[in-house]
């Protein structure tokens, strides 16, 4: 059992370098919301390869600092994105309003860069996952773009915001490692599915470059 | 080891697991439902598009029944009125082309050519008020309807009682002449199908409200199988009614007679 999950996890990363790239293919041509996620892969695939260089390269004992870059500059990313596809004013005003309250956490407790930071990860989920719900409800009434996107993003941030919050099991000593390895073990599960339904969005929709769009 | 697995840790790592367990499964009803209800709307939105698409259909249908069968009946009247009185006249002309015609024949034919060509101008006037009454352009809708009124009764078939209190301009031109096409179409089948003896009509306007009342005591129809008559009187009548903003309630049934409403609310 093990053994596949490390494979599936060595594909993830490869998968998180692969994944920007063949994006990109289609950048041009395509809407500011496509060249958001775009971006959004490159800054996943930067985050992959600067914890792999962490933990396999500089050997460092924790890579957990790079958790808070994760997920403040993906909930940014998917905040932008989601504005370019939902169109509300709010988001800007949300995501603005999220990022003082982060600021005001961290300068008030400096420790919590060597912890997970939960409180924040689970309401930048959390906002994510609603935007993903309007959408989808905006789904119900008229034609959309990126349907599997939004269920990857869906399915994967729903069911991830749990593990994300009770990351910090891991600093528990009387917890076994094996159990806590198992929560790891599903998020890298979760991450594969999601990549997945990225890489089928990119296959079914943007695959064959658009001439006359 | 019992006690390990029953420690508290323990049991709150699996409550966790179990927690991501649901919160995936909701993440897959959502996406479900959602997906569900997209194609439940769908369906429906076809459904009602393809209802539409069917009531145009039968609308322009009607109204293609409606125009061929005044073809005809134009086509009728030129026929009987008209084309066959110039034949007479083309023929006396012929007539007064020959040689030996002496001045008293010809004086005689030429009276005859006389004679046709008025019935001709006559009937081409009739046939041209028919088609489009003068009165009701120049003179309005009262006076138009109340023409119409008088026509009708000088065929002394019914007794027709009415009272025209109609305020000029109280509806848009064009619904005018919708209106007095249905008051027009209303006389006419009860003049071809109805037998009746007593008519009576009231044209009233009153504030914001316009109403047409219509009844006769002929011998009345399915109303159910009149409207599946498409092209006849009644769903033109209808028709009229949706495209002049009115309401319309047809009341009859065999035996019955007919009893027309027809009421419309201007807006203030």
């Amino acid at each position: 059992m093990q053994s596949y999950i490390k494979i599936i996890t060595l594909i993830t990363v490869y998968f998180s370098i692969f994944l920007p790239f063949i994006y990109l293919r289609s950048f041009t041509v395509n809407s500011k919301a496509f060249r958001i996620f775009t971006i959004y892969l490159f800054f996943i695939g930067i985050i992959q390869i600067s914890s792999q260089i962490a933990t396999k390269v500089l050997e460092l004992e924790s890579n957990i600092f790079i958790s808070h870059y994760y997920f403040i500059g993906q909930f940014i990313f998917l905040s932008i994105f989601y504005y370019k596809i939902l169109k509300h004013k709010f988001i800007w005003f949300v995501l603005i309003l999220s990022l003082l309250c982060l600021t005001i956490q961290y300068i008030f407790t400096p420790n919590l860069y060597n912890v997970y930071n939960q409180v924040g990860m689970l309401f930048s989920h959390l906002i994510i996952i609603i935007y993903a719900l309007l959408y989808l409800y905006k789904a119900l009434s008229e034609k959309i773009e990126f349907t599997l996107l939004n269920i990857g993003v869906l399915i994967y941030f729903l069911s991830s915001s749990l593990i994300f919050s009770s990351g910090n099991l891991v600093f528990n000593v009387e917890i076994p490692l094996e159990t806590t390895q198992l929560l790891i073990n599903l998020n890298v599960v979760l991450y594969f599915v999601f990549q997945i339904l990225i890489f089928v969005e990119w296959w079914k929709n943007y695959s064959v470059a658009k001439s006359n769009s | 080891m019992v006690e390990e697995l029953f420690s508290s840790e323990i049991q709150f790592v699996n409550i966790i697991l179990i927690a991501i367990g649901l919160l995936l499964l909701m993440s897959f009803a959502i996406v479900l439902f959602f997906y569900f209800s997209r194609k439940k709307i769908i369906k429906t939105q076809l459904e009602k598009a393809e209802l539409e698409i069917e009531y145009q259909k039968e609308l322009l249908q009607s109204t293609i029944v409606t125009q061929e069968e005044e073809r005809k009946r134009i086509a009728q009247d030129l026929h009987d009125a008209i084309s066959s009185k110039l034949n007479v006249v083309s023929l006396n002309a012929n007539f007064l082309t020959e040689k030996e015609i002496t001045p008293s024949e010809a004086n005689k034919i030429g009276e005859s050519i006389h004679k046709v060509t008025s019935t001709v101008l006559e009937n081409s006037r009739r046939i041209a008020h028919d088609l489009l009454p003068p009165t009701l352009e120049k003179f309005g809708l009262q006076a138009a309807v109340e023409e119409l009124c008088e026509e009708v009764e000088e065929t002394k078939k019914f007794t027709l009682e009415y009272n025209i209190q109609y305020q000029d301009n109280f509806i848009a031109s064009v619904n005018e002449l919708h209106l007095f096409r249905i008051l027009q179409e209303l006389f006419s089948n009860t003049i071809k199908h109805s037998k009746a003896t007593k008519i009576s009509v009231s044209l009233i306007t009153e504030e914001n409200l316009l109403s047409l009342q219509y009844t006769d005591n002929g011998k009345g129809f399915d109303i159910s199988e009149a409207r599946n008559a498409r092209g006849l009187g009644m769903s033109g009548i209808e028709n009229r009614a949706i495209l002049m903003n009115a309401t319309c309630n047809i009341e009859s049934s065999l035996g019955n007679g007919i009893k027309v409403k027809i009421t419309s609310h201007t807006q203030t």
